[in-house]
């Protein structure tokens, strides 16, 4: 018997150890694949003449250096915090969307819209109003795919991918034609009215609510997907649908809410971006970031709150990386480099892990 | 006759598991060797080690006296060793003959002799008994032709120490009759087996000497003709007296129906007609239990009584009401558990934590939640409850399902379905398969139980023994059909033998 309770303690404390130093080896992870990519990033650098660390130090300068760069950083990461839960609540309900880029942009359309459309509204109630209907538009943009899934079986993955096209072409044609504004040369529509516009901070940086806004939502994400149960139903669909099916878990029913709250957060990413940064829809406003939500959630391996520094670093690259290209003239393409190589190691390491557990031991 | 194999000193750590713990195995040339012990024993270790597929911490390996390194499977080959997987590891799309030789192929110059293999084949398969048919793709072939064919695959690269790692766990009875027939053969022309069995009833058939072996050690290695049945589980369990689960049938009260199928026809995945016009009563208090060969509609029924399947035709009543085609909710709500056949794909989510496999089927219920919250420490003190009520090991509830143990993952499954103590029907589906002995009694006693309270239970079982061990009544079924069989006797094993094999049709 003691000899039981002893073995008993032993594998406790093993477990514990095992628990940390699990917990450790996923920094460590992230720190090597970011060293690793950074390493191939200098590489190309030096190879084109430049020097690397020069380059490296104006990229962190960019990013973080001084208050203003930290707020433009903040600021450019709440339209990837968003995507990135937009996406977070897609893959872990199993709805393959890959339609984040073109329901934001169904969103900010609405936004702006909404934004220039309705005179007179006390400002925080237009906002909560553009904020409401560019989730709705979203969410609808969302819906055609998911029912071609549930009703026939269509994958989503091809159709939501189509559906970016069709967003991005119609609001092109809308700010085109009916929608032309003549106050821009660009094709856009007018300019939202003050009351719409989400209030900053700082002087000199749009660093606006919509960041405090998107903490919040990372918050709501968490409870919604780990503390309801519709969230629990969401996340067991996601897991193992055959397991949902049979314990009785309402599967299609489930697919279809995770498609359309995954719509309804890019449409909001949508909105943040034109009630706080352009004040108006402009065509090819968006530079990918549904696409950089879904590279973020899977940095984040589906979890909401580490959505938050993975998307900040990505907004840090990007913004360092206009710096980079005054100081030193290395392009920013350069980051796309880095951030494939990111991309790279860490579809490979899902993909391994799901070799290894196909295999018995 | 002289030594065979010597496995040494052998070692082997898992992260926080010591699978063989200094395990000495010598076996003499021409013997058949059992290697038994529950699940996590270290058996199978122990054998991937001498092909190869492990490698040993500690330890040394003679192989016909010499000592050698078998870091690989191909050196093992070499040397002689083959190993006949569990799950078979052939190419579905071609031929016998084809897989046979798969590797190592004839060939003249570059091209292949399709006709040298076929006679390679058949030369082998008539020296040994092994029948197979070397043109037929494997893919059509029987799970007993497709494990004689891993057999030939292994003789054909020349092994004569030959592993078989449950061999018996596919096999029907008289397939099972056919496989020892075989190995004996193989035994007296000198082959030395190794083979790894839960099944103490076949060890006790089949060998020569038995090695048990129990967490990671060898308990002892015994005369098979000099040891008993008894005697064998007390060394695997490593208990003065075992409980073996067996059915007080005097003691069982048979009530009213609470399950009732009229002429239920199902159709399988690829729509074709799997269960056919079935018809059967399960009664309160009663274990009913269907044996047969898997894949002769009993999946298909078990998943349209559960409501996961459509019911083409028929209907099926629990306890008077229709249930036929409502939802797999609805029918749970109704007052039907259901232990799947499948326990990692559908009985858990393998990634999902303990406590959320736990509540997979009440956290609905106003006991675990409010309109919109889950209540997580109501969730959370009725799942302390389940698994210490049902015996699940697990070290934590917060920890994935899937870092359980065979046995505890389907207690766990059973403390799900049988832990909210309100089902009328138990649909149990190979409740026990694979599972280790200690493992398997306590899962068929929680099935007991449950009957003796007034369920009813609908036993599937593709192992005899189990049925026999545990139900009331037995009826077979065999392509989509039912034969009553009637209470269990005597003659009972014989009877549905013959029927399950169709030889009675």
């Amino acid at each position: 018997m003691t000899a039981r309770t002893e073995a008993e303690v032993v594998t406790d404390t093993s477990r514990l150890r095992a628990m940390l130093s699990s917990a450790g080896l996923q920094l460590l992870n992230y720190a090597l694949i970011l060293l690793l990519a950074l390493g191939v990033g200098a590489l190309a650098i030096a190879a084109s003449g430049k020097d690397p660390v020069a380059a490296y130090q104006a990229l962190l300068r960019g990013a973080f250096g001084s208050v203003r760069a930290l707020a433009n950083t903040l600021d450019r990461s709440t339209v990837m915090i968003l995507a990135g839960l937009a996406a977070v609540l897609a893959f872990s309900t199993s709805v393959r969307n890959l339609g984040i880029e073109g329901q934001l942009y169904m969103g900010a359309f609405i936004a702006a819209w909404v934004g220039f459309g309705i005179d007179g509204l006390p400002s925080l109630l237009h906002i909560v109003l553009a904020f409401v209907a560019s989730a709705i538009a979203g969410a609808a943009w969302g819906l055609v795919p998911i029912l071609l899934r549930t009703r026939w079986d269509v994958d989503e993955i091809v159709t939501s991918l189509m559906f970016n096209y069709i967003a991005t072409f119609f609001t092109a044609y809308l700010v085109a034609f009916p929608f032309k504004s003549d106050t821009t040369i660009l094709p856009g529509t007018d300019p939202i009215n003050a009351t719409a516009k989400l209030p900053r901070f700082i002087r000199g940086s749009p660093l606006s609510v919509g960041f405090p806004m998107a903490l919040v939502l990372v918050v709501v994400v968490y409870w919604f997907l780990f503390r309801t149960k519709q969230g629990y139903e969401l996340r067991m669909v996601g897991m193992n649908p055959r397991f949902a099916a049979y314990a009785g878990l309402p599967v299609k029913r489930s697919a279809l809410l995770g498609m359309l709250l995954s719509g309804a957060m890019a449409g909001v990413g949508g909105a943040s971006l034109i009630l706080g940064f352009f004040g108006r829809f402009i065509t090819q406003f968006s530079l990918g970031y549904g696409w950089d939500g879904i590279v973020i959630s899977l940095l984040a391996k589906n979890n909401p709150i580490a959505v938050i520094p993975a998307a900040i670093f990505y907004a840090g690259l990007a913004n360092g990386s206009l710096e980079m290209q005054s100081a030193t003239q290395v392009p920013t393409m350069l980051v796309s480099t880095v951030k494939g190589v990111i991309m790279f190691i860490v579809t490979a390491q899902v993909f391994l892990r799901h070799l290894a557990r196909r295999s018995p031991r | 006759m002289a030594e065979a194999v010597a496995m040494l000193g052998i070692t082997k750590q898992f992260p926080g598991v010591l699978a063989n713990d200094d395990v000495d195995l010598v076996v003499e040339g021409g013997e058949i060797r059992a290697i038994v012990g529950e699940n996590g024993a270290g058996k199978t270790t122990l054998m991937r080690i001498l092909y190869g597929l492990e490698k040993a911490d500690k330890g040394t390996i003679r192989v016909k006296g010499e000592e050698v390194a078998i870091p690989n499977a191909r050196t093992a080959i070499a040397l002689g060793i083959g190993m006949v997987h569990q799950h078979f590891k052939m190419v579905p799309s071609f031929t016998v003959a084809q897989n046979v030789v798969l590797g190592m192929e004839p060939h003249r110059g570059v091209l292949y002799e399709e006709g040298q293999s076929r006679n390679d084949v058949l030369g082998l398969s008539s020296r040994y008994g092994l029948v197979v048919e070397p043109d037929r793709r494997i893919m059509d072939a029987s799970v007993g032709e497709q494990q004689r064919v891993e057999i030939l695959r292994a003789l054909y690269r020349k092994a004569d120490i030959l592993i078989l790692d449950e061999p018996t766990a596919v096999l029907t009875d008289s397939e099972t009759e056919e496989l020892f027939a075989i190995l004996r053969r193989l035994a007296q022309d000198g082959l030395t087996i190794l083979f790894i069995s839960h099944k103490l009833r076949e060890v006790l058939a089949i060998s020569d000497n038995t090695t048990v072996m129990r967490n990671g050690r060898v308990v002892g290695t015994v005369r098979t003709a000099q040891t008993t049945s008894d005697e064998l589980s007390e060394m695997i369990i490593g208990r003065a007296s075992l409980e073996s689960a067996s059915r007080d049938r005097a003691a069982a009260k048979v009530g009213e129906a609470v399950l009732d199928l009229e002429g239920v026809c199902v159709h399988d995945a690829r729509g074709l007609l799997a269960v056919k016009s079935v018809s059967l009563q399960v009664r309160s208090g009663e274990i009913l239990g269907i044996a047969g060969v898997e894949g002769n509609g009993q999946l298909e029924l078990a998943e349209a009584i559960t409501g996961l399947r459509p019911t083409a035709e028929g209907r099926i009543a629990l306890l008077g009401n229709e249930i036929q085609n409502l939802s797999v909710r609805q029918i749970r709500e109704a007052g039907v558990a259901h232990i799947p056949a499948d326990r990692y794909a559908m009985g858990v989510s393998a990634d999902a934590l303990v406590w959320e496999n736990l509540c997979g089927t009440s956290y609905y219920e106003e006991e675990f939640s409010g309109r919109i919250a889950l209540s997580i420490d109501s969730i959370l003190s009725n799942a302390r409850v389940l698994i210490k009520e049902f015996d699940v090991r697990t070290p934590t509830l917060h920890c994935p399902a899937r870092n359980l143990s065979g046995g505890n993952l389907q207690k766990l499954v059973v403390a799900r379905e049988l832990g909210a103590e309100r089902a009328q029907l138990v649909v149990a589906s190979q409740p026990t398969r694979g599972i280790d002995i200690a493992g398997t009694e306590a899962i068929r006693s929680m099935l007991m139980d449950y009957a003796s309270r007034g369920a009813g239970v609908l036993l599937i079982s593709a192992d005899l023994d189990e049925i026999l061990a545990i139900s009331d009544r037995v009826v077979v079924m065999y392509e989509g059909q039912l034969t009553e069989v009637g209470t269990v006797d005597a003659s009972t094993r014989e009877r549905v033998g013959r029927i399950m094999t169709g030889a009675d049709l």
